[in-house]
């Protein structure tokens, strides 16, 4: 048994932390927000430290959400976290050393290519390649694909909330938080959008991931 | 009370209100934007909060507040403190009267750019009180505790945040702050009772006239103001210890974890950490007593802890206590070894045998952030246990074979038109691209640099685009010489360099990409930004009113959207003699769209792209995408500001601009 998950059994209370990233623009932050403020209203200590990047739309956001602890510090260690949460395929990469050995890795499997890559002057990984390397990490692969996310009155739903459903129903933040939980945090959070947004949230949690692959 | 979810920033704005604060002035800087763009939000009644033109005249404002009696707060990020330190070493020497807090954020680990400077060397320095929360929460009690701390001592004081408290979001119980209420002023140098927290706001201002304290005429009154100011540093530390800031915990004596009796009770590990760190430490004896054992080789209940909270002046007292209590002393301190250093001298003081680990005979370097890892392997350093292997590093091949992602600028950013006429000048005039010298500056414009533009050459502090250029020329460079710089930045600091070009009459060209606002940081106003903008009863300083009347010569407003234009002045000026001002103006295209504006609408002609991707290629818009087909070019309709740029760029007419009628016509069609 590796020392990790040695830690976790032991400690009696919940600790749980979440690793986001993404691009700008992907509501990557709105994620995080809304399961912050969904621990908050159970009561569940909480911080958040968001990392946004200079560029406004695409360019690298990353954030952390640790749960469980009265007092901790905003970083999580590598190897430490117990859900990643990948917006975006390359950006998915950098989050590979932050998961736990027997972690949940969740990818929405969307690809924001940066202008060399569009230009074909630079190389873009393939998700296999991204699966290989979440598993050498002792990650636990869930693949959403872009293609899967669902349309509401023929408009595709916002992925951010579409994730976060997939989070709360197929990952071990469901040990933390429920589904009514972050639900209702969704139908406050925005005035605008709300039955589209629980929507979204409703058709992640039955979204069932592929597990230990990257195909639909 | 009330639990709300705030950052580290709020929290500090939040606690300052509750402390009264009458007068709050800072300039942006990433991480510290959010204390004073928070209270400007929040438009407290009877508060005079500003963004300052630079965060010397923000400190200068708020000392003349604290000597008229009032609470100030004055905010900054470790490089403004740097400009704001000429006045603070002066106004620490005079102290101040009511309560002055200089909130300052670092950023070990460089999330914002610039340098990993640890910010407590100044208090050092200046001989000032500096506390540093460890979390949000402390955030919001210890502000509060400096403006006490700062009215009983009569001496500004610092509060510290690092990014990552000052960014992180956690729940804080929070006092509502109280309604402003009447209470007299005070006597200059009178300590304020305690009881006056939170009342200040209705404080009278006062005059004081004490040429003693309020100037530095001559020796003697330097002289004497020196002892004050060591006086009062001392006096800070006594207050400090009754306020309970510093919280040392002895474990009861027991015998070494190693095994062996220990002499005279003392022995066992004692852990020094402040700011950050400290909120690390529990996970750490978490982790450390599963790897080591909780009982047999590493207990949490054997361990000593010193939390310093206020690192400035150094807690020798508890120092004292730990050493004369423990046989290791393990230092976990982010960035630069202050207190570490302080630690050895109290230990050769007192003739300590013991180990001190830590950087300068341990396992840290002064590089980075410290996280629980630092906690792990400090404590098996410090017993001599080892670390699993592989602990907390995770493999780094990953990020290998993620794509790169250079920041380029917005889509519709006025700035790119800028960069591609300045490149396009230069190559009209003759010269290659590594010929001609551009000097970059602080904030978006230095968003030249990167690809695809790579125009800009140099980045040092705010307003050293300017006079860098000048050493260029000095030196022997007989190309020309082009300085380039944001409309805030050139506010803050830009002015006295161009000043010293016009009265050297140095010839190099001076470009302003003046987009209105303070982009960077989040959108402030600065001097610049349009009147609608400013505060009430506000005025705005027009860069183009300014430049004239400095006496320069040849002076050229262009518009950054026009390529051809700007392209052409920019390369008259560089063949121009003397001092060239060229000023490039179109607003920000983040905040003209939220004002819901838009420079026009393009579309794509499919039936002429051959898909070369030029536009790409030169104008590197994240609005552009090719599509899923791979035939022709994309424009994403959301992003996409309507600059035209890549209209003027393409070569077949494949995007083309569409007029106002006609792109009525497009958007119903595409809302069918």
């Amino acid at each position: 048994m590796n020392p990790e998950s040695r830690i976790t059994n032991h400690v009696s209370r919940i600790t749980f932390d979440v690793y986001l990233v993404g691009v700008g623009g992907q509501g990557v932050l709105s994620i995080g927000e809304i399961i912050t403020e969904a621990a908050c209203q159970k009561r569940i200590p909480v911080n958040f430290y968001p990392i946004k990047g200079m560029a406004q739309r695409g360019g690298f956001v990353q954030a952390q959400i640790r749960l469980g602890r009265e007092v901790t510090g905003a970083n999580i260690p590598e190897r430490g976290a117990d859900l990643v949460i990948a917006m975006e395929r390359s950006e998915a990469l950098k989050a590979v050393r932050f998961v736990k050995p027997g972690g949940d890795f969740l990818l929405f499997g969307h690809v924001w290519a940066p202008t060399a890559v569009m230009l074909g002057k630079a190389d873009y990984p393939t998700p296999e390649q991204v699966l290989e390397q979440v598993q050498e990490a002792g990650g636990r692969m869930h693949y959403l694909d872009p293609e899967r996310l669902p349309l509401y009155e023929g408009v595709p739903v916002p992925a951010n909330i579409f994730v976060l459903g997939a989070a709360v129903g197929h990952t071990g933040l469901r040990e933390v938080l429920g589904p009514s939980d972050v639900a209702q945090i969704v139908q406050t959070k925005w005035t605008r959008g709300t039955e589209r947004n629980v929507f979204a949230f409703q058709t992640g949690l039955e979204a069932h991931p592929s597990e230990g692959q990257v195909t639909r | 009370m009330e639990t709300r979810l705030i950052t580290g920033n709020e929290a500090l704005a939040l606690g300052a209100l509750h402390a009264g604060v009458r007068v709050v002035t800072g300039y942006p800087g990433t991480p510290s934007t959010g204390a004073l763009a928070s209270l400007l939000a929040m438009e407290p009644d009877g508060v005079h909060v500003e963004w300052s033109t630079n965060e010397k005249v923000a400190l200068e404002v708020a000392a003349g507040a604290s000597w008229a009696g009032q609470r100030a707060l004055c905010t900054m990020k470790m490089s403004g403190l740097n400009v704001a330190y000429d006045s603070l070493i002066s106004l620490a020497y005079s102290g101040c009267i009511g309560g002055l807090v200089i909130y300052v954020a670092d950023d070990p680990g460089v999330h914002a750019g610039m340098a990993e400077q640890d910010s407590r060397g100044y208090a050092c320095m200046s001989d000032l009180p500096m506390l540093e929360p460890a979390s949000v929460a402390e955030a919001y009690q210890l502000i509060q505790s400096a403006f006490e701390l700062s009215e009983q001592v009569g001496s500004p004081v610092f509060v510290r945040l690092v990014t990552a408290v000052a960014n992180s979001k956690a729940p804080v119980e929070v006092v509502r702050p109280d309604p402003p209420a009447p209470f007299p002023a005070r006597e200059g140098g009178v300590p304020l009772s305690a009881s006056g927290r939170g009342r200040g706001r209705g404080r009278e201002a006062k005059l004081v006239r004490d040429i003693t304290r309020f100037t530095k005429a001559g020796s003697a009154i330097c002289i004497a103001q020196h002892r004050d100011l060591l006086a009062r540093l001392e006096k800070a530390g006594q207050i400090i210890g009754e306020m309970g800031l510093d919280r040392l915990q002895l474990a009861p004596p027991h015998p070494s974890p190693m095994g062996g009796e220990r002499e005279g009770g003392a022995g066992g590990l004692g852990i020094v950490t402040s700011g950050v760190t400290a909120s690390y430490l529990e996970e750490g004896f978490e982790i450390a007593a599963h790897l080591w054992g909780r009982n047999q080789v590493f207990s949490r209940n054997l361990v000593s802890v010193l939390k310093v909270v206020a690192v400035n002046p150094f807690p020798a007292e508890e120092v004292r206590v730990l050493l004369h209590h423990c046989s290791t002393v393990l230092v976990l301190e982010e960035l630069e070894p202050y207190i570490e250093r302080g630690i050895y001298v109290e230990a050769r003081r007192m003739g300590f045998a013991g180990r001190i680990v830590g950087k300068l005979d341990g396992p840290f370097e002064r590089v980075g952030e410290y996280g629980v890892e630092q906690v792990v392997r400090g404590i098996g350093a410090a017993l001599d246990l080892p670390v699993p292997e592989g602990l907390f590093q995770g493999d780094e091949a990953a990020e290998h074979l993620a794509a790169k992602r250079p920041i380029t600028v917005c889509a519709g950013c006025p700035h790119r038109g800028t960069f591609m006429a300045i490149n396009r000048a230069i190559r009209k005039s003759g010269y290659k691209k590594d010929e001609v010298m551009v000097t970059g500056d602080i904030g978006c414009t230095i968003l030249g640099m990167n690809p695809p533009f790579h125009a800009i050459w140099t980045e040092v502090s705010m307003g050293a685009s300017v006079s860098l250029a000048q050493g260029y020329v000095h030196g022997g460079i007989e190309t020309p010489v082009i300085a380039t710089i944001g409309d805030s930045t050139f506010f803050h600091a830009g002015i006295p360099g161009l000043i010293n070009a016009i009265q050297h009459q140095v010839p190099l060209t001076l470009i302003i990409l003046d987009n209105g606002w303070t982009s960077m940081t989040g959108m402030q106003v600065n001097p610049g930004t349009d009147e609608a903008f400013q505060q009430p009863g506000n005025r705005r300083v027009d860069i183009a009113g300014l430049i004239p009347t400095l006496g320069v010569e040849h002076f050229f407003v262009i518009d950054p959207f026009d390529l051809d234009e700007a392209t052409e002045t920019i390369q008259k000026a560089l063949a121009l003699p003397g001092v060239k001002v060229v000023l490039a103006r179109q607003e920000c295209a983040i905040q003209a769209m939220r004002q819901g504006i838009r420079a026009g609408k393009v579309r794509v002609v499919t039936e002429n792209c051959n898909l070369c991707k030029l536009c790409i290629t030169l104008t590197g818009c994240p609005a552009l995408g090719i599509d899923v087909e791979g035939d022709t070019i994309t424009i994403d309709p959301v992003l996409c500001y309507g600059c035209g740029l890549c209209a003027q760029v393409c070569n077949r007419e494949a995007i083309e601009r569409v007029s106002e009628s006609a792109s009525e016509r497009l958007s119903d069609k595409v809302s069918e």
